[in-house]
């Protein structure tokens, strides 16, 4: 790099801008530190939200008439974990679905598999938050193909059991500035901007829960119709109550975690 | 409450390898998956209590699990009873109700049916508790590592089970402090009362725990978590003949079952 002599008295012609050469290499795709995250969230937050879903499964909170299953705080947990680790929820809930199928196996009518409902609810609300919002839009469309390719699906108004809420989903994926205004809220927004786009949030991860337990009951058990349409004003109520405490939940621990100014997802994947 | 763990005894199944479980358990669920006859699945029901009695494990465990989805199983059983389109009749118990699309006859078929789906509830429930109760938490992690499961997902799963006691204990402290407070009552107050109870439980549990988070994180960085990638273990576990041989069981029982299901048997017509 050359620098004009200030003795001179007519001015230096104006030189190209210099290209520095970058002082550190740039890092390595994969290194020790890499490994120590998941999706770019360390993996210490994943162990913790792990253990925190065993521990809310072993806590009822609705009881589920006709059965003696109960609705456990963990379907809270699945719900608002995209908006606080992002795609690593997926990671985060499936360790703490299999441990706690194990442990506390309350509403494991899947057996083994029971921890899939929870991965994919955390897997595709995270993928959201995090705007990789085509390959969470692709996996809800192969969930609703899913519902649709069974024959038990095409029964009188069977189409209406997974409509109310994965509408509402598949609407807050797809349409950007609906996508990009709910990030903005998680990230910055305070009042009632922050408590309707945590709702939003909230209502991908469970209905994608409920949608892929839904999925799996009819494969696996082929209930029918006479099954489906009756309860399904319940499951619209339950799924609403789970809905709205989410929010209060999600939103508490997301301002609690900005003020304490502990690493989440809106850190790692800023609007 | 009702939980598995593992229980310490001298039977065959608990000096199998962790893997030849893990296999047997997979092949026992496709085959409870490609069947849908009341027969298949009852061979495979008893297959998995014979395991359970050669495993000396409790089957007071069993029939509290039973107890707990009977609901769902009388649910499962009614609906294929009654709505089931068999062509056998059996049972005429009314006239045609076009309403809930229900023909007045109970058929052959849907009884069938209503059996299977049943036993198939029952062998899934039953099957993973039988790898879980004869299989050391450690083995289990083994088995993953061996079969190629990335080992973050094992550390996982430990640091996960390990960190649970400590989680516990704050959510206990956390309910007596909001029970002091008078937030509400967890056990025994209105629906109402317990969901605000709940929040107010998951939030300070859950920053709590956050903050935690941050010194786990430290430990895991200083002791360079990652740093190699040629990892030594404290146990190993290797496949003896019985392994050898109940593998190789597993895998012969699977392609027969997939060969009677491609000829169509094993299924209600």
């Amino acid at each position: 790099m050359t620098q004009s002599d200030p003795a001179s008295a007519s001015p230096a012609p104006p030189q190209p801008a210099p290209v520095l050469e970058p002082s550190v290499p740039p890092p390595a795709r994969r290194n020790w530190q890499t490994r120590g995250r998941i999706f770019g969230l360390p993996i210490s937050i994943i162990a913790i939200w792990a253990a925190l879903f065993v521990a809310a499964s072993a806590v009822p909170a609705l009881p589920v008439p006709g059965m003696s299953g109960m609705i456990t705080l963990n379907a809270i947990m699945t719900a608002i974990s995209g908006i606080i680790l992002g795609p690593a929820a997926g990671i985060a809930n499936m360790i703490g679905g299999i441990i706690g199928m194990i442990i506390f196996p309350y509403g494991s009518f899947f057996g083994p598999l029971s921890f899939l409902t929870v991965t994919l609810g955390g897997f595709i609300s995270g993928l959201a938050f995090a705007n990789r919002w085509k390959l969470a839009a692709l996996l809800e469309v192969a969930l609703i193909l899913a519902w649709f390719v069974n024959p038990r699906a095409w029964q009188p108004w069977m189409w209406i059991v997974p409509l109310p809420y994965t509408l509402v989903t598949l609407l807050a994926i797809v349409v950007p500035p609906l996508r990009n205004w709910m990030r903005r809220q998680v990230s910055h927004g305070t009042g009632v901007g922050l408590w309707v786009s945590v709702a939003l949030l909230a209502c991908i991860g469970h209905s994608v829960e409920y949608l892929t337990a839904n999925v799996m009951t009819n494969y696996m058990f082929n209930l029918t119709w006479q099954y489906w349409v009756p309860t399904w004003p319940y499951w619209v109520g339950v799924d609403t109550v789970t809905i709205a405490l989410s929010t209060i939940v999600g939103v508490g621990v997301l301002v609690g975690l900005r003020r304490a100014r502990l690493t989440q997802a809106a850190d790692i994947y800023p609007a | 409450m009702l939980g598995a763990a593992f229980i310490t005894e001298k039977s065959f199944l608990h000096r199998l390898d962790a893997r030849t479980k893990l296999a047997a358990m997979l092949v026992i669920l496709v085959l409870v998956m490609i069947f849908s006859h009341p027969l298949y699945l009852f061979v495979l029901f008893a297959v998995v209590l014979l395991a359970w009695q050669w495993a000396r494990l409790p089957f007071d465990f069993l029939k509290a699990f039973a107890r707990y989805f009977s609901g769902i199983a009388v649910i499962i059983f009614a609906i294929q009873v009654f709505f089931y389109p068999g062509t056998t009749p059996w049972l005429r118990i009314s006239g045609p109700v076009a309403f809930i699309g229900f023909s007045g006859v109970l058929t052959l078929e849907g009884v069938l049916f209503g059996l299977a789906m049943v036993l198939r509830l029952v062998v899934i429930m039953a099957v993973a508790p039988l790898l879980i109760m004869t299989t050391p938490l450690s083995e289990l992690m083994l088995a993953l590592v061996k079969i190629k499961v990335p080992y973050r997902f094992a550390f996982l799963l430990t640091t996960a089970m390990s960190l649970l006691p400590a989680i516990q204990n704050r959510a206990s402290l956390i309910q007596q402090a909001q029970l002091c407070r008078g937030v509400g009552d967890f056990e025994s107050g209105s629906l109402l009362v317990r969901l605000r109870a709940s929040a107010s439980l998951l939030v300070p549990l859950i920053l709590g725990a956050f903050r935690d988070s941050q010194i786990l994180d430290v430990a895991i960085s200083s002791r360079a978590f990652g740093a190699s990638n040629q990892r030594s273990y404290l146990l190993d576990s290797q496949l003896h003949r019985p392994d050898a041989v109940l593998l190789a069981g597993s895998v012969f029982v699977l392609l027969a079952g997939i060969l009677l299901r491609v000829l169509n048997l094993g299924i209600v017509s």
